[in-house]
C-alpha cells in the first residue's frame, strides 16, 4: 500500500519540443530535482502523473516516454485549459511539481509473444508512445512478434513525435504507417480515417494480435467497431480514458464511471471492460 | 469493560482535567444569523455541550476539515505534528459509522492511504453517545445501524436524565476514568433494555439489494423525476457525514505556494467538467444518480457496507425538500417492476 500526502515533488524542465506546427502541443522532458528520487522512480507505460503548476493547479498527463530510460521522463501537453496554458508558457530550467505514477498501465506482461498493432490519433499517440518506445527498445523487442503502427493526424501540420519516426521505422519486423484526414499536396502516405484503412491498405496480421488504440472518442469507436466486425475479441482491444481528476488515488471522487475509478482502476481498459461499465464517460 | 456512573458536576471535573492534555471537540450551539445550529467545535466549557439533540453537522469537520492545509513539498513539515490528541465527545452511532466509512476510503483502501487523514485519525479518540430517540428524518435502523450503541467507539456515553453512564470498552482508555465511581451493571442493563423497548422505529421501510445493480439502475427514469427540482446547491453533500469529495487549491504564487484540500461536491456541474468542455455528468439527473449510487452501489462494491448512515441530515437541510428515502423507494419500485416484467 502506498501512503500519500498529496504533495508534489519538484522537477526541472530539461527540454521542450514544439510538436505540431500549429503550436498547440508541446512535449516536456523533465527530471526530479532530487537525483536519488529520479533514479528510483519507476512507472509502467500507460500510467499517468499529476503535474502541478505551482500556485495555479494540477492536471493529469500520461507518460509519453518509456520507463527504460532512467534519466528523465516525458509528457505531452495540448493547450486546452488554464494549467495547460501555463505549462505552455514554461521555459527550460523552470520548476514544476510531479505526483505519481498513478493508474494501472498497459498490460505489458501478458502481451509477450503477440503481434501488436498501435492505432493512435493526434495527442492520443502520447500514452501509446510510452509503450511503443518500451516495446521497440532493444532490450524488449524480441519479446514481441510483428509490431505495426498506424499514426493518424488531422493534417500534416498536426504530426507528433517526428523525431521518433526514423527509429521506429528502422526497428526490425516493425511497420509504421501514417494517415491524415483529407488529401493534401505533398503528402504521399495514407489518407483517410483509420477504420477505413484497416482491411485493404495495411496488410495487418490479425490473429494473435493485441490492439492498442488511443485518440478522439469518435476514432476509438469506429476503429473498435471495425475490428469487432473482423472478428477481433473486445478483450484484445485496449484503450486509455481521460477524465477530470484531482487526487489520482481514487478518493476525490470525480473520475468514476460507475464504481470504477479511472485514476485507480484505469486509465487503461479493454473494450470488453468498457462494455460492462455504465455509459457515463 | 469498565462501567462508571457520574453526575454532571463529576463529568465537568473530569472534562476540565482532560482538556489540559487533550483538545476536546463536542456539539455546541452556534448562532448563525437567525439560525441556531448545533455543530461540533473545539471547546473548553463543559456546560456548553448539547446532549439531547442530534447535531446539525457531523464531526466530519474535525477529522476532515473543510479546508485542510497540506503544505508545499512532499516531505514538508505537518502543521499538526505537535498538537495534542483530540477527543471528540458525543458522537452518535450514525456518525461513528460515517467515520468508519471515511476510514475505509482514506486509510483502509488496499492501494492508497491518505497520510494526512490518517495522521488526523491516529490523533483522535472517539467517545460515542447513545441516542435516546430517533429524529423524524432518521432511518438508521433501516440501514442496520443501532442508534443505542455501536462498536465504532472505544468509549461510550449513555445519558440518563442528569446522570452519565460511561462504558469504557478498551483497556488503554480505562486510566482516564479510573477514579470515577463505578456503575451498577444490572441497573445499566435495565436502562438499555428499557431504552430499546421504547425506542421509536422510523416510519420508513426498504427492501433493495445492496450493492444496487449499477447497469440496471442506470436505465431507470427516476433520476430525471427526482432531480427536477434540485438546485445543485450541494447542501446535502456538505451536511452529509459520509460525503468526502474534495479538490485541491493553491495559495500564494509560484514555487512557494501552498496546497490545500477543500471539500467539493459531486452535485456541482463544474465538478466533472473536462478542460475541453466535455462533461460526463452534464445534467442534474446524472449527478443526483451518482450521489445515491455512490452510497448504495459503488461504496458497497469497492469497500464494505453502505455509504449512507441514515442520519437524515440531507432530508432536513435540502432547500427544495428532496428526500433520499423517496429516491430509494422509487428505486425499490423500479427493481420490483423490472423483476416482474
Amino acid at each position: 500500500m502506498v501512503k500519500t500526502d498529496m504533495l508534489p515533488q519538484k522537477a526541472e524542465i530539461l527540454d521542450i519540443t514544439q510538436e505540431t506546427t500549429n503550436l498547440n502541443i508541446k512535449t516536456f522532458k523533465v527530471k526530479f530535482k532530487d537525483d536519488d528520487f529520479q533514479q528510483k522512480f519507476n512507472y509502467k507505460p500507460g500510467q499517468f502523473m499529476m503535474v502541478t503548476v505551482y500556485g495555479l493547479g494540477e492536471a493529469p498527463f500520461g507518460f509519453a516516454s518509456s520507463p527504460t530510460n532512467k534519466d528523465y521522463f516525458e509528457f505531452s501537453v495540448k493547450e486546452v485549459g488554464s494549467v495547460t496554458k501555463e505549462l505552455h508558457n514554461k521555459k527550460i530550467g523552470d520548476t514544476i511539481g510531479i505526483r505519481g505514477p498513478f493508474g494501472n498501465g498497459f498490460p505489458v506482461e501478458t502481451t509477450d509473444g503477440k503481434n501488436i498493432i498501435f492505432i493512435g490519433g493526434g495527442i492520443g499517440l502520447a500514452p501509446l508512445r510510452s509503450l511503443i518506445n518500451y516495446v521497440l527498445d532493444d532490450k524488449n523487442r524480441d519479446n514481441y512478434k510483428r509490431v505495426q503502427l498506424l499514426n493518424a493526424f488531422r493534417s500534416p501540420e498536426d504530426t507528433l513525435y517526428c523525431n521518433d519516426y526514423n527509429r521506429w521505422e528502422s526497428t526490425k519486423n516493425t511497420n509504421v504507417r501514417y494517415t491524415i484526414d483529407e488529401p493534401c499536396e505533398g503528402w504521399s502516405k495514407c489518407v483517410g480515417y483509420p477504420h477505413t484503412l484497416i482491411e485493404d491498405k495495411l496488410e495487418w496480421d490479425l490473429p494473435n494480435t493485441r490492439f492498442f488504440t488511443c485518440g478522439p472518442p469518435i476514432m476509438i469507436k469506429f476503429v473498435t467497431n471495425r475490428l469487432k466486425d473482423l472478428g477481433i475479441k473486445p478483450s484484445e482491444i485496449i484503450t486509455t480514458l481521460e477524465m477530470k481528476m484531482s487526487c489520482g488515488v481514487g478518493k476525490c471522487g470525480r473520475c468514476n464511471i460507475g464504481h470504477y475509478y479511472v485514476c485507480k482502476d484505469g486509465p487503461v481498459f479493454t473494450m470488453k471492460q468498457l462494455g460492462e461499465m455504465p455509459d457515463e464517460y | 469493560m469498565m462501567l462508571k456512573k457520574i453526575n454532571s458536576s463529576q463529568f465537568e471535573k473530569i472534562f476540565n482535567k482532560l482538556k489540559k492534555e487533550y483538545n476536546i471537540a463536542a456539539p455546541i450551539l452556534h448562532q448563525k444569523g437567525k439560525k441556531e445550529l448545533v455543530e461540533y467545535s473545539f471547546i473548553d466549557d463543559f456546560k456548553k455541550i448539547i446532549w439531547d439533540k442530534q447535531p446539525d453537522t457531523s464531526p466530519k469537520n474535525i477529522i476532515f476539515p473543510q479546508n485542510t492545509f497540506l503544505g508545499n513539498d512532499y516531505n514538508g513539515n505537518k502543521e499538526y505534528d505537535n498538537n495534542k490528541k483530540t477527543i471528540i465527545l458525543g458522537v452518535r452511532s450514525c456518525d461513528l459509522r460515517a467515520i468508519k466509512t471515511l476510514d475505509q476510503v482514506f486509510i483502509e483502501d488496499e492501494m492508497y492511504t491518505d497520510q494526512n487523514y490518517k495522521d488526523m485519525r491516529d490523533n483522535t479518540i472517539l467517545v460515542g453517545l447513545s441516542c435516546e430517540k430517533r429524529e423524524e428524518t432518521s432511518f438508521c435502523d433501516v440501514l442496520g445501524i443501532d442508534a443505542i450503541e455501536s462498536d465504532n467507539a472505544p468509549i461510550y456515553i449513555f445519558k440518563e436524565k442528569d446522570s452519565f453512564w460511561i462504558k469504557v470498552k478498551e483497556k488503554e482508555y480505562e486510566q482516564l476514568f479510573i477514579e470515577l465511581p463505578d456503575g451498577n451493571k444490572d441497573e445499566f442493563e435495565k436502562l438499555i433494555n428499557k431504552r430499546r423497548e421504547n425506542f421509536n422505529e422510523s416510519s420508513f421501510d426498504l427492501d433493495i439489494p445492496v450493492p444496487l445493480p449499477e447497469k440496471e439502475i442506470f436505465k431507470s427514469e427516476i433520476w430525471k423525476e427526482m432531480s427536477e427540482k434540485c438546485l445543485s446547491c450541494g447542501v446535502c453533500t456538505y451536511y452529509c457525514p459520509t460525503c468526502y469529495c474534495f479538490n485541491f487549491f493553491w495559495e500564494g504564487e509560484g514555487e512557494e505556494s501552498t496546497k490545500y484540500k477543500n471539500w467539493d461536491s459531486c452535485m456541482f456541474s463544474s465538478y466533472t467538467v473536462h478542460a475541453s468542455g466535455h462533461n460526463p455528468r452534464d445534467s442534474k439527473d446524472k449527478r443526483y444518480r451518482n450521489r445515491i449510487m455512490h452510497k448504495f452501489s459503488y461504496h458497497p462494491l469497492n469497500y464494505e457496507g453502505l455509504g449512507c448512515v441514515g442520519c437524515g441530515r440531507c432530508i432536513d437541510r435540502c432547500p427544495v425538500n428532496l428526500d433520499i428515502r423517496e429516491a430509494l423507494k422509487l428505486t425499490e419500485q423500479f427493481l420490483v417492476e423490472k423483476g416482474g416484467a
